[in-house]
Order: C-alpha cells, then sequence, then structure tokens
C-alpha cells in the first residue's frame, strides 16, 4: 500500500504562491484532510498530487515511485498514477448513462466484459443506485449524482483516492448520510484517501488527520483530536471548531512557583501550565474553548470565580451556546443541556479543566497549556 | 358562493389582459411577435404569391397572359421541363440547366464546405483552448481576419493569385502566373473546387467562433475525470471531448451549411466566368428575365432553410441533456503538445498569413500598378489613392479614393447604414433577450425565438429580392430606409442570440432584487442588466455593424445607385474592369472594419467570438 510523500512542494500562479514549501507525510490507509478557507491552496495541493496540475518545484513520491520532481524533470500523467478522484461537481459524462460512466474506467483497463459486468453491478448495489443504471445523469438528482461519482471513482479499485470538496453541493441531511457512508468506505476499502474541505467539521468527523492551510502554507499537521484540544498557533484554534475559542489580551508574569500570573482587562488570574516552559514575552493571548466556561446560577463564595451578566441566550435542545459579558469583554460559553436564561441575569463564571491554552500574542505561536483560576 | 365562483372567470379576463401587460417582457414578446410576422412571414407570404405570378416581360409573352395573372407557368417551366428535345436528354433540358445541376452544384459546394469551415475551425478551436500552442493570442486575433472581411475578399484575391491567361476568360496573368510563371488549371482557379474551398475558409472563424465557445464553456473536469481513470488522450477526445460537444458541432455545421448554400459573392467571383452557376447565382441571373422562376429558386432556398432550423432544433431537448456543458469551468489543464509545439504552431501561422494578411497585400498592390500584371516598381503609383485630375485613366472617377466625393459620399452612407443597423438590432437584440429568457417556457417566448432567429436562415438575395417586391406595394419603403430596415431585420438574429445568452447567464434575483425596492423597469434595464452584461449585449451591436459594412447580396437589389453603398461600388467597378480602384476600395472597407472592430474590443470588451458563442 502506497505511501505519499511531498517534499518541498512549490506552486506559484503568477508571482503568488498558491502552495508555498510544502511537506507532508501521508501513510497508507490514511484518511488525511486538507482544511482551510478558501484560497489556501488544498484543492491545488489535491490536483498536484494527482498530477492535474503541475508544481513549480519539489517532489511527489507515491508508493516507491517518484510521480514529479522538478529536478530530476520527473512528471508522470495523471492517467498513470494510479488514483482515484472525486470531483466537486461530479464530472459525470452527460452522453453516457450510469453504466457507461462506471464502466468506462474498466473498459480502459481491458478488464474483460463479464468482469465489467459484476464488477458495476458491485458496485450499483454498494451505494444502492441499481434502479438508476440505465439513465443518463441529467436524469438523477444530486445525491444520486454524487452516488455514481463514487461509483465510478471507485471502480478500479484505486489504492488512492482524491476527493475535492465531495459534499459541499449537498444539502445538509444528504451530507450527513454521505458523511458516514463514506467513512465506512474508507474502511471496507482499505485505500488512502486525501480529502479536501472547507468545513471543519467534515474534517474533524471524517479523518484521521487534519493538515491546515492558510496561505499556501501548512499550520498543522495532526490528529483532529489533536488539532482541536492542541491547536500550533492562533489561526488553528480559530479556525477549528464551533462555536469559535475564546481570546482574551492580557499581561502576563512569571512567578517563582511556576506559575503565571495574568492581567487581562477585565479580570486577573493565576495560570497553572502543565509543563514547564519558558516565558520570553509579556504579551499574551489566552484561549479557552467554550465547553471549558462554567456558568454557575448564582455566586457562590466558596467558589473562585467571576461576576456575569448573560448577553444572550441560544439554546438548541441538546446544549446552549450563552454569550456573557465580564466587564467589557464578551465571552462565549456552551453548556450540554437546554437552559433558557433571561437576558441580562447575573450569574457566577468559572473556568474550568487544564486545557486552557496561552498563545504568544506578537508570533501567534502556542506557548503552554494548563489551568486558570481568577484572582 | 358557487354563483360567486361562475362568475368568477368572466369577471377575471379583463384582469387577466392588464396583468399580462403590466409585466414588461410580455409587452416586448407581444409587439416583436407582431412586428416579426410584418416584417418576415408577410414578405414570405407575397413571395410564395409571386411564384404564382406572371410578370411583365417574357413570362407574359411566353404564357400569353397579362401580368399579375396567376399562373403554374414558373413551376412548370423550372422544375419539370426534363426533355425539350434537346441532344444531350435532361442534360440540355431547361430545368436542368436551370435549376438541377444548380441545386446538384449548391448543395455539393455546401456539403464540402461546410466539412471543411468545421474541420478547420475546429482543429484551431481545439487547439487554442485546450492545448499550450504557442502565439495564442495571435492566432485567434488574425484567425477571426477571414470572417470579418467582406466575403468575396478571399474569392478575389484567389483569382488575383491564380488568374492566367490559359483559363476563363482570363485576359491578364495573376500573382502566381506573372511572378512565379506557374499557369494553374482552370478546375483549380474556377469552379466548384475554388468556390468551395474559399467559402470553406470564409467560414472556418465562424466554426472556430462557434465551437471554441462550446470548448471553452465545457467543464475541464469532464476530460480529467477520464484521464484519472487511465484514458489515453486520444480516446478521451473520440469518447469524451467529442461526443460531448457534438450536438454543438452539428448545429455550427447546419448554420455553415446554411450560410454557404446562401452565399453569392463567391459563386459570381469564382463560378460565373466559366458558367458555373450555384442556386444564388442563378436567382440573380433570373431575376432580369424569369422574376417568378427567380421567386421559386428562392423559395426553394428559404425551405432548405427551414428544414436545416427543425433539424437543428431537434438535437436540443434529447434525453442526454448537455445541459452540464455549460457548467462553471474551474482549472483547465492544457495538452502539452511537447516537441510538435513548434511546427504546428508555425503551420498555422504561415496559414493564417497566406488567409488573413497575404489577401490585404495583395489589395495593396492591385490598388498601386498601372498597367495589370506588371508588378515592377516603375509600374506603381498613389494615384488610385490620392491622385486628383486623373482623367487619363479614364476609370470612372477623376480623383484618388480618399480625395473622391462620390467614394466619400459612399463610405458616409456605408458607415450611417451599419451604425443604424446596429443600434437598431442591437437594442432589438437586448428586448427580445430579455423578453424571451424572462418568459422561457411559453408559447410565446418559443414563436418569438423563432421568428427573430427566421431571417438567418433566409438568404441574403433572396430577402433582399422578397423587400423588392413588397416596395412595389409598400412604396415608403425606399431608399435608405429600405436598407436600414432590411439590414435591421436581417442581422436581428445575431443580436438576438447574444441578447438571450446574456440573459441566460444572469440569475433572476439580480432583476428581482431591484424590482422588490421598486425600481421601475427601464432603469433596471438600463442600470443592472446592461451594465452586468455589457460585453455580450455590446457584441450584439458589433456584429450587425460589421455585417452591415461588408454585405453586399442583401443591398444589391435594394440600392437607389450603385454609387450609395461601397461594397455595392465596389462591385460596380470590378465588373466594368476599374480594378485598381476596385482593390483600393476594398481595402478601405476592411480596413474601416477591422478599426472598428479593434476600437470596441479595446473600449468595450465586446468582441465578434464573444457573440454568437452558442
Amino acid at each position: 500500500m502506497p505511501e505519499i510523500i511531498l517534499e518541498n512542494i512549490t506552486k506559484m500562479f503568477g508571482k503568488t504562491a498558491a502552495v508555498d514549501h510544502l511537506d507532508l507525510l501521508i501513510h497508507s490507509g490514511d484518511f488525511i484532510t486538507l482544511l482551510g478557507p478558501s484560497g489556501c491552496g488544498k484543492t491545488t495541493t489535491l490536483r498536484m498530487i494527482a498530477g492535474l496540475e503541475t508544481p513549480t518545484e519539489g517532489k511527489i513520491t507515491i508508493g516507491d515511485r517518484v510521480v514529479f520532481s522538478s529536478e530530476d524533470g520527473i512528471n508522470i500523467p495523471p492517467n498513470k498514477r494510479d488514483v482515484g478522484f472525486l470531483f466537486q461537481n461530479y464530472a459525470l459524462w452527460p452522453h453516457m448513462t450510469v453504466y457507461q460512466n462506471i464502466a468506462f474506467g474498466l473498459e480502459n483497463l481491458k478488464w474483460s466484459k463479464p468482469d465489467i459486468e459484476s464488477r458495476v453491478a458491485e458496485l450499483l448495489a454498494l451505494l444502492k443506485i441499481e434502479p438508476f443504471s440505465k439513465r443518463y445523469p441529467s436524469e438523477l438528482s444530486g445525491g444520486q449524482q454524487q452516488r455514481v461519482a463514487i461509483a465510478r471513482t471507485l471502480a478500479p479499485n484505486p489504492k488512492v483516492l482524491f476527493l475535492d470538496e465531495p459534499l459541499s453541493n449537498l444539502d445538509a441531511k444528504l451530507r450527513l448520510e454521505m458523511r458516514t457512508e463514506l467513512k465506512r468506505l474508507h474502511l471496507s476499502t482499505k485505500a488512502t484517501f486525501v480529502y479536501v474541505t472547507h468545513d471543519q467539521l467534515e474534517a474533524m468527523t471524517l479523518s484521521t488527520k487534519v493538515c491546515l492551510m492558510k496561505n499556501g502554507i501548512m499550520q498543522q499537521y495532526a490528529p483532529p483530536l489533536e488539532v482541536y484540544s492542541q491547536p500550533a498557533n492562533l489561526f488553528a484554534a480559530d479556525f477549528v471548531g464551533n462555536p469559535a475559542m475564546n481570546f482574551i489580551d492580557a499581561k502576563a508574569a512569571c512567578r517563582p512557583d511556576g506559575s503565571v500570573g495574568l492581567k487581562a482587562d477585565s479580570f486577573s488570574g493565576v495560570f497553572m501550565p502543565d509543563e514547564k516552559f519558558k516565558l520570553d514575552c509579556s504579551d499574551v493571548v489566552i484561549g479557552i474553548r467554550p465547553e471549558f466556561i462554567g456558568i454557575h446560577d448564582e455566586f457562590q463564595p466558596g467558589l473562585q470565580g467571576l461576576d456575569a451578566t448573560v448577553y444572550s441566550n441560544m439554546p438548541s435542545g441538546m446544549e446552549t451556546t450563552v454569550k456573557l459579558k465580564v466587564g467589557e469583554t464578551i465571552l462565549t460559553s456552551v453548556i450540554f443541556r437546554g437552559v433558557d436564561y433571561p437576558v441580562d441575569k447575573k450569574v457566577g463564571i468559572s473556568f474550568l479543566g487544564d486545557d486552557i491554552l496561552l498563545f504568544d500574542k506578537e508570533s501567534g505561536l502556542k506557548l503552554v497549556s494548563g489551568s486558570l483560576k481568577t484572582e | 358562493m358557487a354563483k360567486d365562483q361562475a362568475k368568477a372567470p368572466r369577471m377575471l379576463f379583463g384582469n387577466k389582459v392588464v396583468v399580462f401587460f403590466s409585466k414588461p417582457a410580455n409587452v416586448i414578446l407581444v409587439v416583436f411577435f407582431v412586428l416579426l410576422c410584418m416584417l418576415t412571414l408577410y414578405p414570405l407570404l407575397t413571395l410564395v404569391s409571386e411564384t404564382f405570378t406572371v410578370h411583365a416581360g417574357r413570362e407574359s409573352i411566353a404564357t400569353g397572359q397579362k401580368r399579375g395573372t396567376l399562373s403554374l407557368y414558373s413551376f412548370k417551366k423550372l422544375l419539370f421541363t426534363l426533355d425539350d428535345g434537346g441532344e444531350q436528354g435532361y442534360k440540355s433540358s431547361t430545368s436542368w440547366i436551370q435549376f438541377y445541376s444548380p441545386l446538384f452544384n449548391t448543395l455539393s459546394v455546401s456539403l464540402l464546405s461546410s466539412f471543411l469551415a468545421i474541420l478547420f475551425g475546429g482543429v484551431v478551436a481545439w487547439l487554442v483552448t485546450r492545448t499550450n500552442i504557442r502565439f495564442k493570442k495571435f492566432i485567434s486575433a488574425v484567425f477571426v481576419f477571414p470572417y470579418i472581411m467582406p466575403s468575396w475578399t478571399l474569392a478575389m484575391f484567389w483569382s488575383n493569385f491564380f488568374k492566367n491567361v490559359n483559363v476563363g476568360p482570363g485576359t491578364s496573368n495573376g500573382i502566381m502566373a506573372a511572378v512565379f510563371g506557374i499557369m494553374m488549371p482552370e478546375w483549380f482557379v474556377y469552379g466548384f473546387f475554388p468556390i468551395s474551398m474559399v467559402l470553406g475558409l470564409h467560414y472556418a472563424p465562424f466554426a472556430y467562433i462557434l465551437i471554441g465557445g462550446i470548448l471553452r464553456n465545457m467543464d475541464a473536469n469532464l476530460e480529467e475525470a477520464a484521464s484519472i481513470l487511465k484514458t489515453p488522450r486520444w480516446r478521451i477526445v473520440s469518447r469524451i471531448t467529442l461526443p460531448i460537444v457534438m450536438p454543438a458541432m452539428l448545429s455550427t455545421l447546419l448554420l455553415v451549411f446554411a450560410s454557404t448554400m446562401s452565399a453569392y459573392a463567391v459563386p459570381v467571383f469564382l463560378g460565373s466566368p466559366v458558367r458555373y452557376y450555384v442556386l444564388s447565382t442563378k436567382m440573380m441571373s433570373l431575376m432580369s428575365t424569369y422574376k417568378g422562376q427567380g421567386y421559386i429558386i428562392a423559395s426553394v432556398m428559404i425551405i432548405f432553410g427551414v428544414v436545416i432550423l427543425a433539424i437543428n432544433q431537434s438535437f436540443t431537448g434529447k434525453r442526454k441533456s448537455f445541459t452540464t456543458v455549460t457548467g462553471k469551468s474551474s482549472q483547465i489543464s492544457l495538452v502539452n503538445l511537447k516537441k510538435a509545439n513548434w511546427p504546428i504552431a508555425l503551420i498555422l501561422m504561415i496559414v493564417l498569413v497566406l488567409l488573413a494578411i497575404l489577401p490585404l497585400v495583395s489589395f495593396a498592390l492591385e490598388s498601386v500598378i498601372i498597367k495589370a500584371g506588371d508588378y515592377s516598381l516603375s509600374n506603381m503609383t498613389l494615384d488610385f489613392w490620392i491622385g486628383r485630375n486623373l482623367d487619363y485613366l479614364d476609370q470612372g472617377d477623376a480623383n484618388g479614393i480618399l480625395f473622391s466625393p462620390k467614394v466619400l459620399k459612399a463610405l458616409g452612407n456605408s458607415l450611417l447604414l451599419g451604425i443604424s443597423c446596429a443600434v437598431i438590432a442591437g437594442t432589438c437584440g437586448v428586448l427580445v433577450g430579455y423578453g424571451i429568457v424572462k418568459r422561457r417556457g411559453t408559447w410565446l417566448s418559443g414563436a418569438v425565438n423563432n421568428l427573430s432567429f427566421f431571417p438567418y436562415l433566409l438568404p441574403s438575395l433572396a430577402f433582399g429580392a422578397i423587400y423588392l417586391a413588397m416596395s412595389g406595394k409598400l412604396p415608403f419603403i425606399n431608399g435608405m430606409f429600405a436598407l436600414i430596415l432590411i439590414g435591421s431585420v436581417k442581422y436581428l438574429p445575431f443580436a438576438s442570440r447574444s441578447g438571450i445568452n446574456a440573459m441566460l447567464q444572469l440569475s433572476n434575483e439580480i432583476e428581482e432584487a431591484a424590482v422588490i425596492v421598486n425600481v421601475p423597469w427601464w432603469k433596471r434595464m438600463t442600470r443592472i442588466i446592461f451594465p452586468i452584461q455589457k460585453s455580450s449585449f455590446l457584441s450584439g451591436y458589433l456584429l450587425p455593424f460589421v455585417s452591415c459594412m461588408r454585405e453586399l447580396s442583401l443591398f444589391t437589389l435594394l440600392v437607389p445607385t450603385s454609387d450609395t453603398l461601397l461594397t455595392t461600388m465596389l462591385m460596380q467597378y470590378s465588373e466594368k474592369g476599374w480594378d485598381q480602384f476596385g482593390n483600393a476600395i476594398n481595402l478601405l472597407i476592411i480596413i474601416v472594419v477591422l478599426i472598428i472592430n479593434f476600437a470596441v474590443n479595446k473600449l468595450t470588451g465586446a468582441s465578434i467570438d464573444k457573440g454568437i458563442g452558442a
């Protein structure tokens, strides 16, 4: 099973770099997501690995074969790279029936007719589209077209599968359904999946590893839960997670006992880092996930906490998002039950757990995680 | 309650009419439906009735009936006189000579030339849109030259270049014979072969524009998807690209077929000298003697046109809908021609120079030599351009064309005609496009759509003939007014096509957003819709202008005198053998058209090749 290695890959469009010196190692059987806002170079990266786009510089290896190298002048065309590609707009051939669309790739591989027939039948069953085999793409709904496109891509049993925002044209319910099926397909085909999306929820739920990109530069490459709890920098912390992380500017000063004294506009506190670290700046940003802000209906003297007022309240049944005003700062909190706080209600809040983060304000890099108590 | 319901329909009818006409799109459609019926269907009926009528002159003498009498004489004479006792059986019969042989010639010329045009235009379109061929900008700019130039340009160039004293009625040698001493055989200089070649080359840019538009709009992912599935390059072209663009290609083929079928100027230049007739030239010669038979030929050409439209329509709306073809195209990866790049680019450049630039050089040359056939420097003069008091030449004009009041007047008239037709047809095209797209799917919209396309299928010459016949009954149709009217109607299809395309690309919400805040209709048109699709709409203005400037056959029957327009003047000069003035005027027309095309393109981004795009 192949392993995909990108070394120093750069793609210039005119004078702007769409992808900037990217190094990436994808293990076989991985489900990798290239995640980032639009224009961050994720689709370009995918197309370069597939061979649909030529990098300006760098080296790409799939398995034990170098498929692109600017130094050695190697550029193997897409049809010789043994990969599958699922396009965002499906790219089904309008003049062929569903059956012909799926069978076309197998004909290219010179499969025998009975083999083709049984393989297509298998895929039609797998994707639950048997009744449509004689129809043309224009006679199918979006979700059905999507399934045909997947069947066509899977037909030749590719070892590596590239998916370019395949779910973005579907409605919310279908998207959820297809997400489940993609994850199952990944397990049953045992292929390597490289998946492009701008939807952080898709990336979180589907992948074994997320490659987060911004302006052509990789920000973090880690399993989704690690990206969530230990984001490498402010961008990663902000991009992943919904509702977004709370960021509070503060002045930091080390104390003799290893803790850090923090002074923000609306409160001051003491931060206990999980591990030893060196603080070489005084301007920091405190990052707190909404679920780590606990709300107490009444301020209890024994519990360390802050006075806050409810700014707005958005219950969704399973959980409730509460916007809180502390001094002049607005914080977002999520609690996992349905509560309907009246606006302007006075409550007490505290910071829970030891996954509170400290970032260097200037470089944006994460410094350390730990717990935070107010003083 | 029941009583109210029974009453309701009658009460509502008046309301329905008011509601119907409160929508500008409906008003536009109704107005244009009526107008187009009057300007296309009524003339058509006139034409049909003329075929059953005895005309003054020979027809009247032959039948012994007064003019205006109803008679089947013309039909019998033209279509059913297959044996009138000639020595060679049917081959010497009237019907064969006057009708069946020209019909056969027309069909074979049209077939070969449209095939050539599609092949040449299609290959260049593919090279420019789908490969990394060099000099793309130059190629696509120069390739449309032959289409912008008057259709007889290449024909004139062909005969300028290849004519020699051995063939046809030629009395002088062309460049090939004079300079290189090569005498080309007659089949190469006049008749079927050169007519097909020249028409094919003239319409190749047209095919290029249409097919290029399709290829540009075709989603490159469709090809990439095949590439990923290990499809060899040739198989992608043959199994994916070609089948997907096939319906559009066929429709292009039919349009080119219809255009070549009604071509007049080229067969005149390259066929008449050796008595090789096609339907259009035959019709023109019959118009002076047997009008009824001429009108029958015009009707036959129109029937062909309508059949072609019907076939074309049956291609659309099939099961294998190709609507996805116009989908969004993301990044297109171009085919790498590798080592073939330079040779292909070079060959194409040479062909383009031969086609687009050499004719201009030849016209410039022919317009400065004093004695035909002698291309030495001592035989050259600029008198035909800027000279004064040239009485010694005895060529109809005493001044070079840039100082001749006659030529300048004609230039003014041509410009006036071109601009008027462009403004009228272009504006109507925008309105028709708006109405048709807004009410898509209704009967009225479909009817206006077909009616507005209909003039395209009427051969220019036949169309001119119809209006000539009509002007007899409606005397206010004369002079410049008649020319502007017929020009506007004839070129409406170009404008309405680009209007429809422009409107189709605009989502409904854009206008609805303005309707919600109560912006009046005319303001929505002028401030929102037109500015957004400016370049598409302007192409709808540019095409009628360019077409009018270089049009001959449409106007030739309707001009008050042959001095009225540059093109008719040119035809007169070349008939009289005043070759230098003729070539100079031809060059003048081409330069004016190219300059205006270029200026409009630079100023607004509109261009010919954006106009018709499928």
